[in-house]
């Protein structure tokens, strides 16, 4: 049996997902970005976009970066090996295709004629020095993805050719490196200067360049010309940290920001409609379901307990009051964009007759109570949830966290800290739905309360494979047994919500970070 | 005078050891800070590796005389969250926080000497009462709310003013307006209240009959009597702009300390918390220092005693 894995990669935490969740990533008006031409933009030349963020930078280095913040800056100046294109498909960057020459061994051809800002090329040993640099502990990098799947270090075979090596089978490691894991960094340049120096005047291969960050007012980059992608549209991307929502959509209606980024729905209502701004959405990759202890005795061992719990809850209702319509309902707890997503699964419908007949049938024709946890930001949700699983009889009695202790809880004895129930906001930044169920399927997962032989076979399968057909096969077949076992109280996935002006050309992708390398203004 | 000085430095310094100590334990009362650092889905090994790379793990003892070691030498250590030298974080913040600390006394006095003084000559009339519940309003209405009201009128509606960011003289005045108007009520309210005691003092009277002006009587008589406990309210009052500028940093996007300070308690970033709070009380300190001494030339009587 593969030793558990905890989900290696929702590495933001849920506060930080919040921010991520309205940010966008590329856009592409069809082109990949692995072509060598990138203008696919619609607006003019140049031009300056100046866009807000609810939270400043704290490093240059891609590396020790672990904040949504932090990413929507540098995705500008560093390339990874793989990235994600507007239909979300995995696509390479700085690597042109990728095979699995056996489970622990990835190897990867890598994009001739690129060179860093500084002049040093990028090669097969620019990507082993990167990706053991991110594993080395004495950098002390928060990410951990590769760590976590056992990555142990890169092979060089030729200059354009290298193998990633890890001690267990690793399905997803060109998934994983479309995020940090796989950004490439310059060897000369940090071993001349140091990291220090590094961290504060960056340089990767990316479409656009450091040229000053002024901590806590603003990050200022300019084009890069001889991009290996194509010279983007804009020539210089102004990023300000604008923690107050409300601020930053004044800002927006003055003419100072030209977008805003790091809102969900319910925030961008003051400027629905406001002439000269238009508000872009996209469905993203954040996740809410509730977490139910199947394990304890009471109510919740009984699956058709859990069933009617999910009859009662009306999502769309609940998208409607906490996204103000800025989401999409899902079935179990992946969005459509996730390999694994399987249209054949059907969400529960909302029916709270059949809610009360199976509770009846389960021996509580008059409900029962229980109590429900969720961090800040999702108070609204909880009391939301509470309200209509009251409706069926079931009381709930609620308690609300601060985000980080919420965070602290959720380790503590598999989530059992925060009670039997609790709102759960989770992102998977593989895109596969590998990380939106590491947490919570297996019995020794992190945070899973379901014991389920089949679902832990299942889960196996997908984690040890390399092969896609056997994984979406045992995706889907997980997928029907979590309906039918109702571990979960299934919610919706939010939308990325972007308002911004007029004059801007811009899509994100599902992912959200803000990668402007298409963007346009004018 | 020097040995009164001497004697107030050093129980500073007291104040400032146990202020340390306090913070450090207190701090690390708060949480881990390697588990805000790492994803939610971090192993025990990720967590424990990032811990010595941080220096957390540790005894408390040890990492609490190396901190104090530190302080000696004026190194406030490494901030966890942003990796660089704590001092440098605050530096680089400091200016801006004491930008607008400055604008917003400025803003306060100049509007709150001539306020108190006419209320309290004009006191009982219509006009008093208009002024000291404007202030009012100032006072009881939270920053935020000042701020985006501010911040409608003057960028949206009649787009004259930034609404939000550092830069020249105009991006100051938004914030220092919306920071200040507390402490305008305040000095403005215990101006008039000293200054209608000291109206109806005996040596008020005696300058009156001597055939002095109004004026005179009120600038050189009045208000210097009337400023001793304002100077000591205007000496607290710089202390909380200092400190208080979270709310009209937040909302005006003033790269100050204050919104490093909101995201280093977040952060459990516990060398960054614990450098801002010293600063923070040394900063009371020293005004409250220089308080005193601004009394001792006010006031004879405390120069003398």
């Amino acid at each position: 049996m593969t030793p558990t894995r905890p989900n290696p990669f929702s590495r933001r935490d849920f506060m930080r997902a919040s921010a991520l969740a309205a940010a966008g990533g590329t856009l592409l008006a069809g082109c990949s970005t692995s072509s060598s031409s990138g203008s696919g933009s619609k607006g003019s030349l140049g031009g300056t976009l100046t866009m807000s963020q609810p939270a400043d930078a704290t490093t240059m280095d891609p590396q020790l970066q672990g904040d949504v913040a932090d990413m929507n800056i540098l995705i500008n100046m560093f390339d990874c090996l793989t990235t994600r294109d507007s239909q979300n498909r995995l696509v390479g960057q700085l690597a042109t295709s990728w095979t699995a020459v056996n489970p622990t061994t990835w190897r990867f051809t890598l994009r001739k004629g690129v060179k860093f800002h500084n002049g040093e090329p990028f090669n097969a040993a620019a990507m082993k020095y990167s990706i053991e640099r991110l594993l080395d502990p004495k950098t002390g990098s928060p990410i951990v993805e590769f760590a976590d799947a056992g990555v142990t270090g890169v092979n060089v075979i030729d200059e354009y050719t290298a193998d990633i090596v890890s001690k267990i089978p690793a399905p997803i490691i060109p998934e994983q490196c479309a995020l940090f894991d796989g950004v490439m960094v310059p060897p000369n340049y940090i071993e001349e200067k140091g990291a220090a120096y590094f961290a504060k005047n960056p340089v990767g291969t990316g479409p656009f360049k450091f040229v000053q960050w002024q901590p806590g007012a603003q990050v200022v980059l300019e084009a890069n010309p001889s991009y290996w992608g194509g010279a983007p549209s804009l020539s210089q991307l102004i990023i300000k940290p604008v923690p107050d929502s409300a601020t930053a959509l004044a800002s927006l209606q003055s003419g100072e920001l030209d977008m805003v980024t790091g809102l969900v729905g319910s925030d961008v209502q003051p400027v629905a409609g406001a002439s000269g701004i238009k508000i872009v959405s996209v469905p993203g990759i954040r996740c809410y379901f509730v977490n139910l202890d199947t394990e304890a005795s009471g109510p919740l061992a009984d699956v058709r307990v859990r069933q009617a719990l999910n009859y009662a809850v009306d999502v769309d209702a609940l998208i409607k009051v906490v996204l103000a319509g800025y989401g999409q309902q899902i079935a179990t707890m992946f969005p459509s964009s996730a390999f694994g997503y399987s249209s054949t699964v059907k969400p529960y419908p909302y029916d709270p007759q059949k809610a009360k007949q199976l509770l009846a049938a389960a021996g509580y024709p008059n409900g029962f109570s229980t109590k429900m946890s969720a961090n800040a930001t999702n108070s609204l949700l909880l009391q939301a949830i509470a309200g209509q699983l009251a409706k069926v009889g079931v009381q709930v009695s609620q308690k609300t966290y601060a985000v980080q202790t919420f965070t602290e809880l959720d380790y503590v004895n598999q989530g059992n800290a925060l009670g039997p129930t609790y709102v759960v906001n989770n992102s998977g930044w593989s895109m596969d739905a590998y990380s939106y169920l590491q947490s919570y399927i297996r019995p020794t997962s992190r945070s899973s309360r379901w014991n389920n032989a089949q679902a832990t076979q299942l889960v196996t399968t997908e984690q040890t494979s390399v092969e896609p057909a056997a994984r979406q096969a045992a995706f889907a077949q997980l997928q029907n047994l979590m309906i039918e076992q109702a571990p979960f109280i299934f919610l919706f996935v939010s939308d990325l919500v972007l308002p911004m002006s007029t004059q801007v050309t811009f899509k994100p992708n599902a992912l959200g970070m803000q990668a402007m390398t298409n963007a346009s203004i004018g | 005078m020097a040995r009164f000085v001497l004697i107030r430095i050093g129980h500073a310094l007291l104040v400032l050891v146990c202020v340390a100590t306090l913070v450090f334990f207190l701090d690390r009362v708060t949480g881990n800070p390697v588990q805000v650092l790492l994803p939610p889905d971090a192993t025990v090994a990720d967590a424990q590796q990032l811990s010595q790379a941080l220096g957390l793990d540790k005894p408390l003892i040890v990492q609490y005389l190396h901190y104090m070691g530190g302080l000696a030498h004026l190194d406030l250590g490494q901030s966890l969250y942003y990796r660089s030298d704590v001092v440098t974080l605050i530096a680089q913040r400091l200016p801006a926080t004491a930008e607008l600390a400055a604008g917003a006394l400025v803003f306060a006095l100049v509007l709150a000497v001539p306020a108190g003084l006419f209320a309290a000559v004009k006191r009982g009339s219509m006009v008093d009462t208009a002024l000291m519940s404007l202030v009012l309003l100032g006072q009881c209405t939270p920053a935020f709310y000042i701020g985006i009201i501010l911040i409608w009128v003057f960028s949206i509606i009649f787009p004259v003013l930034p609404s939000s960011g550092i830069g020249g003289l105009n991006h100051l005045i938004l914030p220092a307006i919306t920071l200040g108007s507390y402490s305008l009520a305040v000095i403005a309210r215990i101006l008039r209240t000293q200054l209608i005691e000291v109206f109806g003092e005996d040596y008020i009277r005696t300058a009156r009959a001597k055939g002095l002006s109004g004026m005179r009587v009120i600038v050189g008589h009045a208000l210097r009597n009337a400023s001793l406990p304002v100077v000591t309210v205007v000496g607290l009052e710089i202390g909380s702009l200092l400190g208080g500028a979270i709310l009209t940093e937040t909302v005006f996007a003033w790269p100050g300390l204050g919104q490093l300070t909101v995201q280093a308690i977040d952060n459990r970033d516990f060398p960054l918390v614990q450098g801002i709070v010293m600063l923070f009380v040394t900063t009371f300190l020293v005004v409250n220092l220089l308080v005193d001494l601004v009394y001792g030339v006010i006031d004879p009587r405390v120069r003398l005693s």
